[in-house]
């Protein structure tokens, strides 16, 4: 940029990135690599030598039916962000895109609202919500004549009640993203998108919807890869996985593993197949986003 | 007229069912012991401002939220001024292999958390820092959130500004401190109340780091509380928990403008 400066700037400029790259370094990208180190080895955090085993860890987790279990959870936390964090979100963005200023940006401030809360805290207070019998959730079902099962210590239930605390915790924020995205859009695609009925139904499948393919695959991708980071605290704090491992996931096995059990290795191992899983999705989510950035 | 009002009415009942946790836990931190399991609605019983009595005499609520402002307010400052010198040289400075510094930058976001929590740990602990404030912010203040967003709105500012500064004799201090700082503040405002929210939020880092009493951060004292003395006490639990809530709450509700749009434009996480 100086003028004349040519190859001295450029490495000058290296100076400005040098202390954000040291601590990607320090607390990202070498944790990332120990991690696979680790995944070799046995360890419990306190013998002062690891031991390597090879692959014995990734081995014992997939002849593992627990994992395999955790793997399918972990399948439907993302099939209920889908839900939570993807469809409803776009139904509200939608929504709110039919309405006119001030209104618009009060029900922004209003659904976002949750997001500014710790979801530790926050979730304390679901913890009350499903009380068995005496919470208020128990009560309302009750007064409807509808069973009401204590949620959490439920084997059937635990799950869906926990990922419920992890979709409404995120939601403003999938909303708000959702909301961008469908302003990103040419304006004709968003008047036409009013069209009500007979008239706009063949219109929304061959128009509509292909204008609208990237941004709705990147809303339910970012839902999904986010899936199972949000439920980890609601799990933590509301069931610590249980019951019987009935509501935990792959994001917390390795936590448990590894803070809980003292089992690095395995805790490692259990992490690099579950960064592997993920980059599928975020790659594609950020593959969708430079498209959209360029286009 | 019917269709006019429908938006509304699905946005509002929404809202509504969004918002009615919260009202819980007010309802809940005003409620006396013997109320608690009255009727199952929000502020159907009489009011009290005893559990916050009770919670201001059993926990050292200052402690803890002086705790939890300095690791805030460090892991915020510490993330902008890292992302400011870094979107400043990707933009304006670029060194050689831009294109592989920003996509560090840019997949650093994305890494699990549990992947890189148990090495980072060791190392806090290798360096003596576990129960420090430091050793609560350092591994906060990977910057790729805060360096994308800045560089997103560093590549729409004119350049002539900067070049002409230089012609003026500008060092580099004055180009970030006096023009390019002052000209996105809004932005910058708005990266640091979503930062500093984000880091007061924090739960999980600061239990496995900070641990001994005097150093907890307020999440996990309300988490500590929940398990001891405020177990089934559900109105200093609720109190403690408002309380732990408010400063966020309040910071979102005067700057929630700047905050939705930044957040809007940045789009990728919060």
């Amino acid at each position: 940029m100086r003028a004349g400066a040519g190859r001295r700037g450029n490495l000058g400029g290296f100076l400005f990135l040098a202390p954000g790259l040291l601590f990607l370094l320090l607390f990202v990208y070498w944790p990332l690599l120990y991690n696979l180190w680790l995944s070799l080895h046995e360890w419990n955090l306190v013998r002062p030598e690891a031991a390597f085993v090879g692959l014995a860890n990734y081995q014992a987790l997939l002849e593992n039916p627990a994992f395999w279990q955790t793997v399918r959870q972990s399948l439907i936390y993302m099939a209920l962000a889908a839900l939570g964090n993807f469809l409803v979100p776009l139904g509200l963005a939608l929504l709110t895109l039919q309405v006119k200023s001030p209104w618009s940006e009060r029900y922004q401030a209003l659904l976002f609202a949750p997001t500014v809360a710790a979801v530790s805290v926050a979730a304390l207070v679901w913890l009350y919500i499903y009380l068995p019998a005496a919470g208020p959730l128990a009560k309302v079902l009750g007064g409807l004549g509808l069973p009401a099962p204590s949620l959490l210590s439920d084997p059937d239930y635990a799950l869906p009640a926990v990922a419920l605390v992890a979709n409404w915790k995120f939601l403003g924020f999938h909303y708000l993203i959702a909301l961008a995205g469908l302003k990103a859009l040419p304006r004709e695609v968003l008047e036409a998108a009013r069209v009500d009925g007979a008239e706009g139904l063949p219109f929304l499948r061959h128009v509509l919807l292909p204008l609208l393919f990237p941004t709705l695959l990147f809303l339910l991708l970012s839902a999904l890869a986010n899936a199972l980071d949000y439920a980890f605290v609601p799990i933590d704090v509301m069931t610590q996985g249980g019951p019987f491992g009935h509501s935990t996931n792959l994001m917390y096995a390795v936590y448990q593993e590894a803070f809980r059990f003292f089992r690095a290795g395995v805790a490692a191992a259990q992490a690099v197949l579950l960064t592997l899983g993920l980059g599928v999705l975020i790659l594609g989510q950020l593959f969708l986003l430079e498209r959209r950035n360029r286009g | 007229m019917a269709k006019r009002l429908l938006p509304h009415l699905l946005l509002g009942f929404s809202a509504f069912l969004v918002l009615l946790p919260f009202a819980y836990q007010v309802s809940l931190s005003l409620t006396p012991p013997e109320a608690l399991f009255g009727s199952p609605w929000p502020f159907h019983h009489p009011l009290t401002l005893e559990n916050y009595r009770v919670v201001l005499e059993k926990l050292p609520v200052g402690r803890y939220t002086l705790n939890t402002f300095l690791f805030a307010l460090g892991s915020a400052l510490g993330q902008i001024l890292l992302g400011l010198l870094a979107a400043y040289a990707l933009v304006f400075r670029p060194p050689p292999w831009t294109g592989l510094f920003l996509g560090l930058f840019v997949l650093s976001m994305l890494v699990p958390f549990v992947v890189t929590y148990l090495p980072s740990y060791l190392l806090v602990a290798r360096l003596g820092l576990l129960n420090t404030l430091p050793g609560l912010i350092l591994p906060m203040l990977t910057a790729g959130y805060a360096a994308f967003l800045l560089r997103q709105h560093f590549l729409g500012f004119p350049r002539e500004i900067l070049e002409a500064a230089v012609v003026d004799g500008a060092g580099t201090r004055d180009l970030l401190f006096r023009i390019l700082v002052p000209a996105n503040l809004p932005t910058l405002l708005a990266l640091f109340i979503t930062l500093f929210i984000g880091a007061w939020n924090q739960f999980v880092w600061p239990l496995l780091v900070a641990n001994r009493p005097d150093m907890y951060v307020l999440t996990v004292a309300v988490q500590r509380f929940a398990g001891g003395e405020g177990a089934n006490a559900w109105g200093p639990l609720m109190a403690a928990s408002v309380l732990a809530t408010l400063p966020t709450l309040v910071l979102f509700l005067a700057f929630h403008r700047t905050i939705l749009q930044t957040l809007m434009e940045g789009g990728v996480r919060g």
